[in-house]
């Protein structure tokens, strides 16, 4: 696998983590609270979970999507890079 | 403060109290707060947390504007401020779910 897209998978694997931090939290306090806040913080946490499992699907199954362009790899990389900074900021201020 | 920041605070207390890994003590923090000044050991002793994570939230929330400290630093009571008695009606919806 191209270097590139072997670090996109890693940080997908990073956001992964990170959304399994907050959204356990996230559950946690909805049996306590039960409010729509919390609901819509749970559903928005379950389908980033689903789109970074499939990132990393596709990364794996579906190299030669990627193989041929070393822009598109580019381009995949600094999102999911993207995406962990923004995970990673929104944990921070979460379980502090 | 005009409405819409009012109503911006509103949201940030749901965040901070309700989506937070140490919201629902924060949110037991502010109750008992709400109810009458006391002090960090006091709450810990009350609320069976540890002095260190009371101390934490406090700070937390005197950042957010929810509690203000009085008297000497050691001794230092904490209040609610103002501004949760202005949206006390936001935090009763909170406070009702949680018990203890």
């Amino acid at each position: 696998m191209e270097t590139t897209i072997m670090l996109a998978s890693a940080l997908s694997g990073v956001n992964l983590l990170l959304l399994g931090a907050v959204t356990a939290v996230w559950v946690r306090n909805y049996r306590t609270f039960g409010t729509p806040l919390i609901a819509g913080l749970i559903a928005f946490g379950a389908v980033l979970l689903v789109e970074n499992a499939v990132a990393i699907y596709f990364f794996f199954s579906m190299e030669s999507l990627y193989s041929g362009d070393p822009h598109v790899q580019q381009a995949v990389l600094v999102m999911r890079a993207l995406q962990a900074v923004a995970l990673g900021v929104l944990a921070y201020v979460t379980v502090r | 403060m005009d409405a819409t920041s009012h109503r911006s605070h509103d949201k940030t207390l749901w965040y901070l109290l309700t989506a937070t890994r140490g919201g629902p003590n924060r949110a037991r923090i502010v109750r008992a707060l709400a109810e009458r000044p006391r002090n960090a050991n006091r709450l810990a002793d009350e609320l069976g947390v540890g002095y260190k994570t009371v101390r934490h939230h406090l700070d937390t929330l005197q950042e957010h504007g929810v509690v203000e400290a009085g008297g000497d630093d050691y001794g230092k009571l904490y209040f609610v401020t103002d501004r949760v008695e202005r949206e006390w009606d936001t935090f009763e919806r909170i406070a009702e779910e949680i018990d203890g």
